[in-house]
């Protein structure tokens, strides 16, 4: 096992310097010159000439990509260029709230979904299958957009359910009183895809010889279910699961802008608006490892789910 | 216990709570229960009076930081009145020298960077202030404030940046100290427009110890704003929440404004006297989503509200409020912003630019083709009006009589460029005189207004029979093309820093090319007028100055007038006291709010007596 972490930890070097690449010529190609922006309303070329030099965009482009491998081995990436804020201040500060949304959104959309979709697949073809699973392709066919429209005018406005928007001191507060109806739209939005995929993976199962066996041995439906095909299911479900954490951390900015939630979201979109590469280059550059660090989670957790999963 | 006995007990209960929360200082009327709640649509990026460009963290630095003046509350034209001085500068040498003298006993916030003791503001923290502006190291945005103007130092931001080190305890010619509160500024040309820099936030006084102690590494210190402001500091969670207090040390000021205009009779009966600021703390929360915004407010989440131009056909029917907003008993608060938003052409293009016949007939005629009604109608919801003069109103030197013969008229546009030879070829297009196709690029950002903006242009050159494309481009790109003079056409805009029409009529002074004269124009008739303006104080002289330098600017054609749009404060019904400013960025010092009926006021005697 220690073996194969030191590897595919090796392995994700190659991975790392890819992204490192990718970001920083993109950022070069369609970043703009912030200098122009930072100038001011008035201000001479000495000045642009100036500002350029201080934040190093003035050098040549090999010493600006050696100056961003050494801030992505040594972990400091600096200040903002818009703010003056470290840039490891902002991502620390920022995290808390956006998983403040993430994580709760993830325990209850996997627990619903897998519950629902053992159920559905149980009673496959019935009228009830049927039924959610067109509900399910209506709520895939609406854009997120729309729900934070409609759920933010209805329940936050209307019925005075929720706060419009906002952001509290205290976690409890943030957690109950204004994370609660952006989770409740995560709910909506990630349940439908994730039912239904999750429901194809359970019917995979469903139809193997060793259901048909443990039947024929007496196993109850529910032990069935819930112990010898969702174990034999989860794998798929724990790659899925793994695969999208990352990105939902980023993908909640529509949240986090409607609900004026300061997470890690807005920040990119903001920093994107600014041209503030430290912060995008931070940011891309930690979900990058993210991604790589939960897949090898995943692959770990295979092996605790499923014991005849060999890691190699 | 009796009945009696019970309401005694209880009225004591009460007059102790009043103690409690008694005014925060003798000095202010500012109540701890009252809480103004307000909203920015965009992120602000730090309080440091000298870094700072953005308008959100300009409003902000208003409240905590104070200038030497300010604007009267209700005068329009917006006037300059004392805020730290004690009267308006002293001008002498023909304009070339201010003598301002700081009101004693004005103190900073308490601060560890002050070692425990009162830090009393002073002239030298003025002149401090405004060697900041041209610290290299700084790279402040409002450099342009004082470089070039002040003697000597320019010579000491040179040094600078031989040495690496700005030094701020070296004398400056023209930054004399008298005594120690009295600035003296000396100027190396006649310039009338100081004592509006010096209403302007970048100038407020900072104190040289707080900056030491809280700076980065260029020398700013965004995030601890230590001023003698209305208010302090309290909360600040980053692009989310600013929460600000009274500051309890603020010496405070009787409201008394005055003003002529019929609709301000109310408000000033409503105010007169009260001891400001009134409010004990202001609450911003910064909500980038129109949607979020608007519904907040609505739900009664929100006290004051930029409505912006997307959301006023949900609110307003035409200049007014929707019956449903006016039953709630809203406040609409409405100006012309003093902005403008102008098309120009870059006078160094081959195509559109120079001052031969056809050259100026061809912009001429692309002005007339283009349809600024349809512009306020359809891409800023009627929250415009169309301008007819360079100055825009609310600003010094704005003449609302004035009218420009430049107007919508696409059938004479076609007739002009007729006339100079862009002859239509087989495929339906215009040709340059000299037979040779050619295409107009109008550059534009990626975003919806862009997008809109380009339709509108497409459809003008459309209807003159000159091809068009567009060139996309994010902000800072088109800034910097457009600065190397390379953009052929784009729409501007400006607002004013300072309410005087020199900041306008500047935009198109020869020597501002590859600074903020976007179409690169060099008109010497018109910059020699413009020599002239500089030189004079605003008077009718002056005006008719800026009369032909607009007729200029018809004749040559390097603009288009565009124009200037509405800015639509909403107000809760608790708010007294509200009207929006043309130049302030935030009226909080100057408003109260009403407390629920039955309530027990907090701030007796508020109605004290004048300073």
């Amino acid at each position: 096992m220690g073996g194969y972490i030191v590897r595919r930890l090796w392995q994700m070097l190659p991975t790392m310097l890819g992204v490192i690449l990718l970001v920083f010529f993109l950022f070069n190609w369609v970043g703009g010159d912030p200098a122009y922006v930072l100038a001011g309303k008035i201000s001479n070329q000495e000045q642009i000439d100036n500002i350029r030099r201080q934040l190093g965009v003035d050098q040549p482009y090999v010493v600006q990509l050696w100056i961003f491998i050494k801030q992505v081995v040594t972990a400091d990436f600096g200040a903002s260029w818009s703010t003056n804020e470290r840039v490891s201040h902002i991502l620390m500060t920022r995290l808390g709230p956006s998983l403040t949304v993430v994580v709760p959104l993830v325990i209850i959309a996997t627990i619903i979904s897998i519950g629902l979709a053992l159920a559905v697949a149980y009673v496959r073809g019935s009228l009830t299958d049927r039924a959610v699973m067109i509900v399910c392709t209506i709520g895939l066919s609406i854009s997120i957009l729309v729900y934070i429209i409609v759920f933010q005018y209805v329940f936050a406005y209307k019925l005075g359910w929720f706060p419009v928007q906002g952001w509290g001191d205290s976690f409890f507060e943030n957690l109950f009183v204004y994370a609660s109806l952006p989770i409740l739209i995560g709910l909506v939005v990630s349940i439908a895809p994730e039912l239904r995929l999750y429901r194809t993976f359970v019917l995979d199962e469903i139809n193997q010889d060793y259901v048909r066996t443990a039947r024929a041995k007496g196993v109850s439906e529910n032990r069935l279910m819930w112990i010898h095909v969702l174990r034999n299911a989860s794998i798929p479900i724990i790659t899925n699961l793994m695969a999208g954490i990352p990105s939902l951390l980023l993908g909640s900015f529509l949240i986090e802008r409607f609900f004026s939630i300061p997470g890690i979201g807005r920040e990119v979109i903001l920093a994107v608006e600014r041209s503030d590469f430290p912060v995008i280059k931070a940011i891309t550059v930690y979900v990058a490892f993210a991604t790589i660090a939960t897949n090898l989670l995943a692959d770990l957790t295979y092996k605790a789910v499923d014991p005849r999963v060999q890691l190699k | 216990m009796t009945s009696r006995a019970a309401r005694r007990v209880a009225a004591l209960i009460a007059l102790c709570a009043v103690g409690l929360v008694s005014p925060l200082s003798a000095q202010t009327g500012a109540d701890p229960s009252k809480v103004l709640r307000h909203v920015f649509p965009a992120a602000e990026t730090g309080f440091d009076p000298a870094a700072s460009q953005d308008l959100y963290s300009g409003t902000i630095i208003q409240m905590l930081f104070e200038t030497l003046l300010t604007y009267d509350y209700l005068a329009r034209p917006a006037k300059l009145v004392p805020l730290t001085a004690e009267a308006l500068p002293e001008v002498s040498d023909n304009g070339k020298t201010y003598t301002v003298r700081v009101k004693k006993g004005i103190y900073f916030i308490d601060d560890a960077a002050f070692k425990g003791r009162k830090r009393e503001l002073t002239a030298a923290d003025y002149a401090y202030a405004l060697k900041r502006l041209i610290d290299p190291k700084l790279r402040s945005p409002w450099a342009w404030l004082v470089e070039g103007k002040i003697i000597g130092l320019d010579a000491l931001a040179e040094a600078a940046k031989k040495t690496g080190r700005f030094d701020y305890d070296a004398p400056v010619e023209g930054l004399e100290l008298p005594d120690r509160y009295t600035l003296r500024i000396r100027l190396k040309d006649t310039d009338y427009n100081l004592p509006y820099i010096l209403a302007h936030e970048p100038t407020s006084a900072v104190a040289r110890e707080v900056i030491e102690t809280y700076r980065d590494d260029a020398g700013r210190a965004m995030s601890n704003p230590v001023g003698t402001g209305s208010y302090m500091l309290k909360q600040w969670v980053r692009s989310s929440k600013i929460v600000l207090d009274a500051n309890p040390g603020f010496r405070g000021f009787v409201w008394d404004f005055h003003s002529d205009d019929p609709a301000d009779q109310p408000l000033i009966a409503q105010m007169k006297g009260k001891r400001m600021p009134q409010v004990g703390r202001i609450e911003v929360s910064i909500i980038e989503e129109d949607q979020a915004r608007l519904l907040a407010f609505q739900n009664g989440e929100l006290d004051l509200m930029d409505l912006g131009g997307p959301l006023a056909p949900n609110v307003l029917d035409g200049g007014k409020l929707k019956p449903e907003f006016v039953k709630k008993g809203i406040q609409l608060s409405r100006i012309v912003d003093p902005a403008t938003s102008y098309v120009y052409w870059n006078m160094q293009d081959p195509i559109v630019g120079g001052f031969s016949k056809d050259k100026i007939a061809l912009r001429r005629a692309m002005a007339m083709a283009y349809n600024v009604q349809d512009e306020i109608n359809v891409v800023r919801n009627g929250q415009a009006i169309a301008l007819e003069y360079p100055i825009p109103p609310g600003v010094v030197g704005h003449d609302p009589n004035y009218r420009s013969p430049v107007t919508y008229d696409p059938a004479l546009a076609n007739k002009l460029l007729d006339y100079f030879g862009y002859r239509k070829g087989a495929d339906g297009w215009r040709n340059l005189p000299d037979g040779k196709p050619f295409t107009i690029r109008y550059a534009s950002r990626p975003d919806s207004l862009g997008r809109q903006l380009d339709e509108l242009w497409k459809k003008a050159f459309d209807s003159i029979g000159v091809r068009m494309d567009v060139q996309k481009d994010k902000f800072p790109e088109l800034l910097k093309l457009e600065r190397q003079c390379k953009l052929m056409m784009r729409t501007a805009s400006w607002i004013a820093d300072y309410p005087d029409a020199d900041n306008f009529m500047q935009l198109l002074y020869g020597k501002n090319i590859g600074q903020n004269n976007n179409g690169c124009a060099k008109i010497p008739e018109y910059d020699r007028l413009y020599e002239q303006s500089i030189r004079m104080p605003p008077s009718p002289e002056r005006d008719r100055i800026y009369h032909d330098m607009a007729r200029i600017i018809e004749v040559y054609a390097p603009w288009r007038l565009d124009t200037a749009t509405y800015r639509n404060m909403l107000v809760q019904p608790r708010i007294q006291g509200y009207r929006k400013h043309p130049i302030l960025h935030a009226e909080w010092a100057y408003v109260d709010i009403a407390k629920p009926p039955g309530s027990v006021s907090a701030t007796p005697g508020n109605r004290s007596a004048p300073d």
